[in-house]
């Protein structure tokens, strides 16, 4: 027996995207929804679909921000070491 | 000579060395034997070179060591070498010997070896060497290795390697803090000069990078002589930075200085300010302000978009309704129309029949002449007075109509009287009447 990962499908039947690889594919896909919701092209259930969708993006763009705005934090590299062989870090 | 003990202090307690002696003294008794030596040629590569106003001054090193060396400048120029030729790393061969500058109670005492002339030796020239072998990686194809690997945007955690005590760690964090990061850095510091900071180096990056939570790393460290800068052409380090997993940003030297690390990073950078604003290519307080800004349209697109949606829905809702009574008013003109036009038909036959009437009865007076009318009339009234004056219609009324016998007919009592015999006409027959002379009953005339 597989153990898959399935994304539920939403109320619209469309699948939920993947989030995110990294905070560059993030913004470059936040930018290309604005991009089609400014054109007026996309037709009502498109436009709540990507609203939704970029919702999730400026949630972990915001969240990656966050991650690097919380006071700088300096160690050494055997600190570093010594935190990962114990298990914490 | 034994040096003149003008006032002499105590010497060390439990020391048994002769003396104290003046130092000047000594200094000089130094300078006499150093001058003493053999004058000879050596052959080294040249290094950190300066000039004065009278004197040039450089190392002349190899492998096993070096000596110090100064020169007059007319000498230094005498020997006429090209421009440019004279440079660290330079081969050259030295003729001189030994020397000692005593010093005074103002200067400096040094030991140099006295060049009196020299020759550059052209082979194995440092820089060649250097050239030679980023010619070889390059044909290796490790100079762009480093520069294919993902660079992130948004570090998190970012690696340093430099110098403990330099310069370079403050510009770092400075030039980190412009980017208005505060992620995580790890630093490895290491040598960055002499001959143990290539494999320290080396081994810093490959621990690093072992970690598997750095992102992007900084190799640091300030200005310095090719000699000092030389750890940073090392081949082994060099090609564990082209191979290395994590990508490398180097800011070695000034930004006239080339080593061959720069060649291999992912990105060679003038200052270790700017290498670590290459580290964060984002300005974190601008980002969160797009962020912001891109969450806002994202509302407002939502916003209007619902509102449509709700808007489109009532309309249609209402549609039906609206339909249903587009159509009976549509239905009621129609009817309004059907009967008005009814009407109109009606009265038009009205009018042709009335009309057609006139027509006729037009011709048809036209047709019996002037006085028709008159005449008919008259006619009309003859013919009453005959029908009221037939006899026939008199008797079958019930009369009987009163003769004398010779076709006379008798109306009045006297004439009766006269005929003396009358005849009497009744419906069915007639019979004779003789007329009596009595006088009629009472009541009758």
């Amino acid at each position: 027996m597989t153990d898959e990962i399935t994304t539920p499908p939403t109320l619209t039947g469309v699948p939920v995207p993947a989030p995110p690889a990294s905070y560059e594919e993030a913004t470059a896909r936040l930018e290309a929804i604005i991009r089609r919701l400014d054109s007026g092209d996309a037709g009502l259930r498109e436009t709540l679909e990507l609203c939704a969708e970029g919702r999730t993006l400026v949630e972990y763009c915001a969240a990656e921000l966050d991650a690097v705005g919380q006071g700088l934090q300096e160690l050494r590299l055997d600190e570093l070491v010594a935190r990962l062989e114990a298990g914490t870090s | 000579m034994e040096p003149v003990a003008a006032a002499r202090p105590d010497g060390i307690r439990g020391s048994s060395l002769p003396g104290p002696f003046p130092v000047g003294a000594y200094a000089r008794k130094l300078q006499a034997e150093l001058r003493k030596r053999a004058r000879l040629q050596l052959v080294g590569e040249v290094f950190n070179v300066r000039r004065s106003r009278t004197k040039m001054y450089f190392e002349l090193r190899d492998s096993d060591g070096a000596v110090p060396c100064s020169m007059w400048c007319n000498d230094f120029d005498k020997a006429g070498l090209v421009d440019g030729a004279f440079v660290d790393g330079a081969q050259i061969v030295a003729a001189g010997g030994p020397d000692y500058y005593p010093g005074s109670a103002a200067s400096s005492p040094s030991f140099s070896f006295a060049v009196t002339a020299l020759r550059i030796a052209g082979e194995g020239d440092l820089l060649a060497q250097i050239e030679r072998l980023r010619r070889r990686l390059a044909a290796e194809g490790l100079l762009e290795v480093q520069r294919a690997l993902h660079r992130p945007l948004l570090p998190h955690t970012i690696g340093v390697v430099t110098g403990e005590g330099g310069k370079a760690r403050d510009d770092v964090l400075a030039g980190l803090a412009r980017r208005g990061w505060q992620g995580r850095v790890v630093w490895a510091f290491a040598p960055v000069q002499d001959r143990h900071a290539a494999p320290r180096i080396a081994r810093a990056l490959q621990d690093l990078a072992a970690t598997g939570e750095i992102q992007v790393i900084v190799v640091a460290r300030g200005g310095g002589s090719l000699a000092d800068l030389m750890a940073f052409c090392d081949e082994t380090l060099c090609r564990t930075v082209a191979l290395l997993p994590v990508p490398v940003i180097s800011s070695v030297g000034h930004h006239t200085d080339h080593t061959l690390i720069d060649d291999v990073a992912a990105i060679a950078c003038s200052t270790p300010t700017h290498a670590a604003e290459a580290a964060v290519p984002l300005h974190c307080g601008d980002a969160r302000v797009a962020v912001r800004a891109d969450a806002v349209r994202l509302a407002t697109h939502g916003r209007r978009a619902v509102v449509e949606r709700a808007r489109t829905l009532e309309r249609m809702a209402r549609a039906p309704a609206e339909h249903v009574a587009r159509h009976r008013r549509r239905l009621h003109q129609w009817l309004r129309e059907l009967r008005a036009a009814a009407a109109r038909g009606q009265g038009h036959r009205r009018q042709d029949v009335a009309r057609a009437a006139v027509v006729l009865s037009r011709k048809a007076v036209a047709g019996a002449g002037a006085d028709a009318a008159g005449q008919r009339a008259h006619v009309a009234a003859l013919g009453s007075a005959l029908t009221a004056h037939d006899p026939d219609r008199i008797v079958q009324r019930g009369y009987a109509v009163v003769d004398d016998g010779a076709g006379a007919v008798i109306t009045s009592a006297a004439d009766a009287r006269r005929a003396q015999r009358v005849r009497l006409f009744f419906a069915d027959a007639s019979v004779g009447a003789a007329i009596d002379g009595d006088p009629a009953p009472r009541g009758q005339a």
